[in-house]
């Protein structure tokens, strides 16, 4: 289940991690994006009290804006700094083993090919991170997979991040290929001025005609600014043989029309079935 | 010599009331585990049940099949008692008691908490939790518990409109193992007893009538049989034979013969 995923994804590596003033710059772009941004705390070479240390700086530094900290592979760094969420990368954990080590934490995969997508499906994963979109020179070694991937990802479903090689300029098209948001590491880090940098990737993501909510367990779409009413009708259900949980509270059937459907909503839809 | 068949049953019973409402059928029944609908729906009909149960879950999102039991039993025939199967916790089987609810029915609950997945023996500290609050707001609860008289007679103080003790496990065509403690629960408590799940053939359900419980619920007993529109029927009548057999009032048992004819009047 995922409660409102950010749109903007800032993501370190090892290098951006190394910076003396990332937790400082991270701060910055929380200030000026709050909970549209997620930063994603990946670093393969810190040992395991420096990585913990950095995670819990960070999420104090993000919390204030509600902003996330999404921690990558290290589930147990996740669990103990209380990340929003986890992505497993290439290699990584399973979805299910992750949520053993870190119950309750939502978990991305990141993808890169049609294999790898229907894999992560499978498995359960709460959202993808798809890439390389476009060439960058973090990975000169991995192949561009255009907007294919990220097409491809949509399809599940589930929200997708776009990653590689993003910029403002290319945050519109991403999105409407299908991706719920996208994410940059040099783009972000390396600007002068992180914040205004941020703001130019809001600024440029085009407001989605869908939204994700979670109807009886899975993670669906479902047209932006509609009712409950409309929902079920979009479901081809009738309202009259439907029961409504809405975020764990009953709709009584006469406010299905006058309740919006939001971002991050879970709901149950129910009925009576053969019982003893 | 001519004989006439009385049509008409020989004995008066007092009609069957639950939480204020009227039932004419001491027999209830579930709907799940026929192998096809209508199956099911002639098995309701042919048990002349009154009142049958349904489980609440999830609808199906693709649409493949019509799987709501509704579309196959007109409610405006039969008195719906939803009930919270599967359930392990109070929370739980309050949670499925609101949507039940909510479909627009009746205030009417069979409360199930299981406190085990082997047995689906109830958790009784769960249901007394969920009887007192279910009550409260307003709900019917008709509690499934063991055939415990403690129990019995705290669901009643709960609130509960009707204690359901089992005559044996959920499923499993035992019986009723207990007829002495049903008969005593029988004894102490106001509220209607309906000995619900465990029953596997007629004569369960007529000896568990014989004992003087108000009411009877099955599902299995029917659902499971070779044939289960002519297991309906034999349920119906041993309902009705075991309650008319109860207000008759059995001859005491005795360890020795008494003879039926005249021991006056034997051949010199």
């Amino acid at each position: 289940m995922i409660a409102a995923l950010p749109r903007l994804h800032a993501v370190t590596d090892d290098r951006v991690v190394g910076e003396a003033r990332v937790v400082e710059r991270a701060a910055a772009m929380a200030a000026a994006a709050g909970p549209l941004l997620a930063v994603h705390l990946r670093a393969r070479t810190l040992p395991g009290g420096a990585f913990l240390s950095l995670a819990r700086d960070l999420a104090s530094a993000l919390a204030p804006h509600g902003s996330w900290l999404v921690v990558n592979d290290r589930a147990d760094v996740a669990r103990a700094a209380r990340a929003r969420a986890i992505v497993s990368g290439r290699g990584g954990l399973s979805v299910e083993d992750v949520r053993r080590v870190a119950p309750g934490v939502p978990v991305g995969r990141s993808v890169h090919e049609p294999a790898e997508i229907s894999a992560a499906h499978a498995e359960g994963a709460d959202f993808l991170v798809a890439g390389a979109v476009y060439a960058t020179p973090s990975h000169p070694a991995e192949p561009p997979r255009g907007l294919e991937v990220v097409r491809r990802a949509a399809a599940t479903s589930l929200p997708v991040i776009a990653i590689g090689g993003l910029t403002p300029s290319r945050a519109r098209e991403v999105v409407e290929a299908g991706a719920w948001g996208v994410a940059a590491i040099r783009a972000l880090w390396d600007a002068a001025d992180p914040a205004a940098a941020a703001g130019a990737f809001l600024a440029a993501l085009p407001a989605r005609a869908d939204i994700g909510v979670v109807i009886n367990g899975e993670s669906r779409r479902a047209r932006a600014g509609i009712s409950l009413l409309d929902l079920l009708a979009d479901l081809d259900l009738d309202a009259r043989a439907v029961v409504v949980e809405h975020n764990r509270r009953i709709v009584r059937r006469e406010a299905l029309g006058t309740t919006p459907v939001a971002e991050g909503d879970v709901l149950e839809l129910v009925h009576f079935v053969g019982g003893g | 010599m001519t004989t006439t068949a009385a049509a008409a049953p020989a004995f008066t019973d007092t009609p069957l009331v639950i939480g204020g409402r009227t039932f004419r059928s001491r027999l209830m029944v579930g709907t799940g585990k026929y192998k096809d609908n209508a199956t099911m729906v002639g098995a309701i009909e042919a048990s002349g049940a009154e009142i049958v149960t349904v489980a609440v879950r999830r609808v199906s999102l693709d649409r493949t099949k019509e799987e709501g039991v509704l579309y196959h039993l007109d409610p405006s025939r039969f008195f719906l008692l939803a009930n919270t199967a599967g359930c392990y916790t109070a929370e739980d089987a309050m949670r499925y008691a609101r949507l039940a609810r909510e479909a627009g029915f009746n205030e009417f609950i069979k409360l199930e908490v299981i406190g085990d997945q082997q047995t689906l023996l109830p958790d009784t500290t769960g249901l007394l939790e969920a009887t007192k609050q279910l009550a409260r707001e307003g709900f019917q609860v008709m509690a499934y518990t063991n055939e415990d008289l403690i129990t019995a007679l705290r669901l009643e103080d709960a609130g509960a409109a009707a204690v359901m003790p089992l005559a044996s496990p959920i499923g499993s065509g035992l019986g009723l193992l207990n007829p002495y403690h049903v008969r005593i629960i029988k004894s102490r408590l106001k509220v209607p007893v309906i000995v619900d799940a465990g029953v596997g053939t007629a004569s369960d359900a007529c000896l568990t009538l014989e004992q003087g419980v108000d009411g009877i619920l099955m599902n299995t007993a029917i659902a499971d049989a070779q044939d289960p529109i002519a297991m309906a029927h034999a349920m119906r009548l041993a309902t009705e034979s075991g309650r008319a057999a109860y207000l008759a009032g059995r001859m005491p048992k005795r360890e020795i013969a008494v003879p039926s004819s005249p021991s006056k009047g034997m051949l010199g």
